[in-house]
């Protein structure tokens, strides 16, 4: 039976309450008269609100609060719960209202969230202090505000029991007095990002670790004095983690991350790239059978692992949508074979430097995991055009990364072209290092995928020319002379520019280099060579080259 | 069409008005569909005690065009919030008198209809962009109860939030 104490049943977080009881009508009375009094200040708050939250502009939000009382309360609650700074001007006159004697509301008190990330280094110990009266404070981002100390956080911390995320990467001045206030007062912790923090010591990550039950996210990326010690405080205490980030934690062994793996069954990421001296044992030991709640793995560099890790991984996390296996150099075919078993699951593949797999194995892998979109198979060197032949199938694809893949000719380009599936998605090409990789090949590339925003040719010789290389990125400062030579990398304006200047080269030379046998004219005049030392060039440029191209799968925004 | 959808439920209104409508339509309404599920059949009409006859006429009509929509979604809010579109049906549907469209945000609210209750909550917040606070009192006829000390005050305390 329906009654009229049925009260509206909203969603946004009872959080929002207004902290006084605005002139409104009381929502829990029924509307009994016909005609009714409904309008626009006698609405429930709740409903002011709510609206409110449609209005996009801060202007218009402002324009609200001068309207009437109740609309006053409403609309000040919204603005103030995550201030909006446009810069430094208006945080410092934020802070001067804090400070009023005889305020309206109690302003400290409607802040929840609070983002100090892109100020960056104006962030000063002062302005934190100045914000301790934030005792309702659920989530802080400090990230990158690097002149911070200990001392910025200490009186917040200590009166924030509501902080349930706290972001403090890069600010490598914090020590583990941070993590230990944390721990003692914070206790409803959920996302903690300590990532960069060097001077974090397993003291403070245990601190976190034994009092922060409800503890979902930690990220300790390049804390490299953590040790076991602290991470199996972690397992054993915090359960509900979703997602646990140890990358360059590189004095991590096998026996934490069992213990991790025994534990929390609800991991959803897992980042331990760089974790040097993880075994096979970590993965074939405590796995649980069932492990499909993972979606990301990041095992880069954890060159110890074989086909065997690989195996277990894959049948129990068989759902895994990202699996970065970079420089694992032990892999084999055997290992992809596995991967394989994922099938439609797995989106993105990073087996670059793994340079035992063969056409064999990626034939199969295209097969069978045909929702591929990024695959990485940069330095796997005993690939040839067969590979891409197969990848020119998968409907999906968007990233391609054949960094020294030195086998790859112009025939595995026009596979990717002729495959009318591919070409409408392609995204970003990677083929430097390819040197057999004619300006034919890639004009067609370019005039064939409307969506390309990144093409790199580095060490291409077809590609050393001024006249091409004018397009390109500018090489990246602490390269030697020799090297930004060979640098050949376009980007979003950059493809637009090349492809506007081949096209025009095309035209005037008779479509010399659009016509597939021109092409091969140009390979007979003697510009490719196969017996270029690729691995003995001394550097790599790979790295480099696939910049910001994880990061772009992993989306770690906002913790909700 | 199957045996369950063409079967029917009974509505009353506060003014005891009673509606005989498809299960399927009332069931835009989350509250009436966790309800039917609740109770199963019956014969018995459900009391609305917080709409009345001319509002919920007006919702199920609304529910009646929207019956084979999709469920929406669970989206995140601030997706929800950037899309201030409404599409023409609705936007011809809440052409109705300033109280009406009030009396469907509260029914909505109540009924738990999300996508009626977010248009007209678009719907009003549409009509305060771009004005001042005088002209938001004009269009809503709102009484400023604001001392002129208070509002300097206010206005004092939020200049951090600049005017963009």
């Amino acid at each position: 039976m329906v009654s009229a104490t049925n009260s509206p049943v909203l969603y946004h977080s009872p959080n929002n309450r207004p902290l006084h009881s605005p002139n409104s009508l009381n929502n829990n009375q029924p509307l009994i008269p016909y005609r009714s009094l409904v309008s626009a200040a006698t609405l429930p708050s709740e409903l002011i609100i709510y609206i409110f939250k449609f209005i996009t502009s801060p202007a218009d939000l402002k324009s609200c609060i001068f309207v009437c009382k109740s609309w006053c309360h409403c609309g000040v609650e919204l603005l103030w719960h995550k201030p909006i700074f446009t810069g430094n001007g208006s945080l410092i006159k934020l802070l001067y209202t804090l400070s009023r004697p005889n305020q309206t509301f109690q302003y400290s008190l409607l802040i929840r969230r609070l983002n100090f990330s892109f100020l960056g280094e104006n962030i000063s110990d002062q302005i934190l202090q100045r914000l301790s009266s934030c005792e309702r404070l659920e989530r802080l981002t400090l990230c990158g505000c690097k002149k911070l100390t200990d001392n910025a956080l200490e009186n917040l911390l200590k009166r924030a029991r509501n902080l349930v995320a706290l972001d403090v990467a890069d600010i490598e001045g914090l020590t583990d007095n941070v993590a230990e206030l944390v721990g003692e007062h914070c206790r409803r912790m959920q996302g903690l990002n300590m990532s960069l923090c060097k001077r974090i010591t397993d003291k403070g990550v245990r601190a976190v670790a034994s009092n922060c039950r409800n503890l979902r996210r930690i990220k300790l990326n390049s804390c490299i004095h953590v040790t076991d010690e602290s991470i199996i405080v972690l397992a054993e205490n915090c359960p509900y983690l979703l997602e646990l980030d140890l990358t360059e934690c590189n004095q991590i062994t096998d026996k934490s991350i069992q213990l991790v793996l025994e534990n929390c069954s609800q991991l959803r990421e897992l980042r331990l790239g760089g974790c040097v001296k993880l075994t096979d044992e970590a993965f074939t030991e405590t796995m649980p059978s069932c492990f499909d709640q993972l979606r990301i793995l990041d095992l880069t560099n954890c060159n110890l692992l074989t086909d065997v890790s690989i195996q277990a991984i894959t049948s129990s996390a068989s759902k895994l949508r990202v699996l970065i296996l970079a420089k694992c150099s032990l892999i084999t075919d055997k290992g992809v074979y596995s991967i394989a078993n994922i099938g439609k699951y797995l989106h993105y593949l990073h087996l670059g430097h793994c340079s035992r797999i063969t056409d064999y194995s990626i034939t199969h892998l295209t097969r069978h995991c045909t929702r591929l979109r990024y695959l990485d198979l940069a330095r796997c060197t005993q690939l040839t055009d067969v590979s891409v032949f197969d990848m020119a199938h998968l409907p999906e694809i968007r990233r391609i990364g054949l960094v020294k893949c030195g086998n790859i000719t112009d025939q595995a380009i026009y596979a990717l072209i002729d495959s009318r599936v591919v070409d409408r998605r392609l995204e970003r090409v990677h083929l430097s290092y390819c040197i057999n990789i004619s300006i034919g090949a890639v004009l067609e590339l370019i005039n064939a995928c409307p969506r390309l925003i990144h093409l790199s040719l580095t060490g291409v010789p077809a590609f050393q020319r001024p006249d091409l290389q004018q397009f390109g990125r500018p090489p990246p400062k602490d390269y030697s002379q020799h090297q930004r030579q060979m640098f050949c990398v376009f980007s979003g304006k950059g493809v637009r520019e090349l492809r506007h200047h081949l096209n025009g080269l095309d035209n005037t030379m008779g479509n010399r280099y659009s016509s597939r046998m021109g092409v091969n004219a140009i390979g007979a005049d003697g510009r490719r060579n196969f017996d270029i030392d690729i691995e003995g060039t001394g550097y790599d440029i790979s790295e480099g080259d696939n910049d910001g191209d994880i990061g772009e799968v992993d989306g770690y925004g906002e913790q909700n | 069409m199957s045996a369950s959808e063409a079967k029917k439920i009974t509505l009353k209104s506060c003014d005891d008005i009673e509606f005989k409508v498809d299960i399927r339509v009332a069931s835009r309404s989350i509250l009436l569909k966790n309800m039917i599920e609740d109770v199963g059949e019956t014969d018995q009409s459900i009391p609305l005690p917080n709409v009345n006859e001319r509002v919920l006429k007006k919702v199920l009509e609304w529910c009646e065009h929207h019956k084979d929509d999709p469920q929406p979604a669970i989206e995140d809010s601030d997706t929800r919030r950037r899309n201030t579109e409404i599409d023409d049906w609705n936007k011809k549907f809440l052409e109705v008198e300033q109280d009406m469209l009030f009396e469907i945000i509260l029914a909505a609210n109540y009924l738990d209809i999300k996508q009626l209750l977010d248009i007209g909550c678009k719907t009003v917040a549409n009509m305060i962009k771009g004005k001042t606070p005088e002209q938001i009192r004009e269009t809503f006829n709102i009484q400023n109860d604001f001392t002129p000390e208070e509002e300097e005050q206010i206005r004092k305390e939020n200049e951090w939030a600049e005017d963009r």
